[in-house]
């Protein structure tokens, strides 16, 4: 029978910022490069996200930050995932992020931070050569 | 196998990565799914079809949620459209499912269709059996939603509820065959709005006196985002089940839908081992260039491919199998 290897992404929105135009455009052109894109709909915990996580199986999990407190949400976010024993999942962050907290974030163990401007093409060529090596 | 041992012991992470795998096509999973298939057969499986924004996501939010409350142990897969231009998907059923996600011990799938036809992909039954293994007792199926043609839908549920609005058309529309043949209980959905009563009441005309294997289909009006009408429609749904478990018609029906899925799924794994000897066959190239030089007319393209596929002694055999 056939196989078929996608590359499955969850699009999440933490906490208590309501603008998802980004996340959406950005889950838009991932769909459009071909990968299957979950997206958590606004207003989530950082539990819901993990949860969501597991249920849907996916490779990479993408948050979208806004609101100026991305050190502390992805600092929960991975201790959640190494409680979760998901450490398997690549993480990348877009959002509003000041380029002084770039090495912060990779140091916690983001692969990819990608602030608004960032070209989709980058985004998606990020993506996709994570995928290749694993 | 390890990965079976943890879901049927409840472990949701590797029912998650089981269901990958059955998306994925590989044999490991489709073992899986032989081993838990014993386990399987007793859940209430609820099939959710209608067209795009009548509702369907909403509809499962709150019945996921009514069930939980009642202690029922849930399962979802909202499946979704693949695009055919780049093969990705994007999944948004989630967002309409955040009073359900609350449920204690409810499990959420999102799935691409892939290209599978009727509704589902061709990994939905797999997964709603995982589902089962993994101890959910009500497993609802979110069907793509692109209305009429989404018949297979049926073939891996108990019961199915189709989705409608008020301005779902005119009694033209119930005449066609489809969407109102797949479902065994309607609902209106939307029933705030003008003319959703008699949008009600002529689908109940419509369908009076055509008793389908001694099963009057339902037509109930509900409001899902306000979750008016679904203690009724889960009443209606237990009737339903018990219809299908106990009624000699029912017992039928679900015999006979369990036979057309098999035939789609052979269809489809057929198809792409057919596609692929097929290409690969010497003969192949020169068809499709007469073809696209306008030598010889598309069906005659089609005959020509066949012949090049199915050598002459099994053609006779496929005809004849065709006729029984």
């Amino acid at each position: 029978m056939g196989t078929q290897k996608k590359i499955k992404v969850l699009i999440a929105k933490p906490g208590l910022d309501g603008h998802d135009r980004g996340a959406k455009v950005v889950s838009l052109a991932l769909k459009d490069a071909g990968m299957e894109v979950i997206y958590s709909g606004l207003h989530r915990t950082i539990d819901q996200i993990v949860n969501i996580a597991i249920q849907e199986d996916v490779d990479v999990i993408g948050l979208s930050i806004m609101t100026g407190a991305h050190i502390p949400i992805t600092q929960r976010l991975f201790q959640k995932i190494r409680e979760k024993g998901i450490g398997n999942k690549t993480v990348f962050v877009g959002g509003v992020i000041p380029s002084r907290d770039i090495p912060k974030l990779k140091e916690m163990g983001v692969s990819g931070v990608f602030p608004g401007g960032t070209p989709l093409a980058e985004t998606i060529k990020f993506l996709q050569s994570t995928m290749l090596k694993r | 196998m390890e990965l079976v041992k943890k879901v049927l012991q409840g472990d949701e992470g590797s029912a998650a990565r089981l269901i990958s795998m059955i998306e994925e096509g590989l044999d490991e999973g489709y073992e899986a799914v032989s081993l838990i298939f014993p386990y399987t057969g007793k859940a209430h499986v609820i099939g959710v079809t209608g067209g795009p924004g009548a509702g369907k996501s909403t509809l499962i939010n709150r019945l996921a949620a009514s069930y939980g409350r009642q202690g029922e142990k849930v399962g979802v897969i909202a499946v979704d459209p693949t695009s055919a231009k780049s093969d990705g998907a994007f999944l948004g059923d989630r967002v309409r499912m955040k009073d359900a996600e609350r449920v204690k011990g409810i499990f959420i799938r999102s799935m691409a269709h892939r290209g599978f036809p009727g509704g589902i992909a061709k990994a939905t039954l797999g997964a709603a059996y995982v589902l089962e293994g993994l101890g959910k007792k009500v497993i609802f199926v979110e069907s793509v939603g692109a209305g009429q043609t989404e018949m297979q839908v049926s073939t891996i549920c108990d019961s199915v509820i189709t989705v409608l609005t008020p301005d779902y058309g005119d009694e033209i529309q119930l005449m066609k065959a489809g969407l109102i043949e797949i479902g065994d209980i309607v609902v209106m959905n939307k029933m705030d709005r003008t003319g959703a009563a008699e949008a009600a009441e002529d689908i109940a005309l419509h369908l009076a006196g055509r008793k389908d294997n001694d099963w009057q289909i339902p037509v109930l009006t509900i409001q899902a985002n306000k979750g008016e009408g679904i203690e009724k429609l889960i009443a209606t749904l237990d009737l339903h089940r018990r219809h299908m478990r106990d009624d000699a018609q029912g017992k039928f029906v679900r015999k006979e839908r369990m036979k057309r899925l098999v035939l789609a799924l052979f269809k489809e794994e057929a198809w792409g081992t057919l596609l692929n000897e097929v290409r690969a066959k010497e003969g192949f190239a020169g068809i499709m260039g007469k073809l696209q030089n306008r030598e010889i007319d598309p069906y005659r393209a089609v005959r020509m491919i066949l012949k090049l596929a199915l050598p002459k002694k099994e053609r006779k055999t496929a005809r004849r199998s065709k006729r029984a």
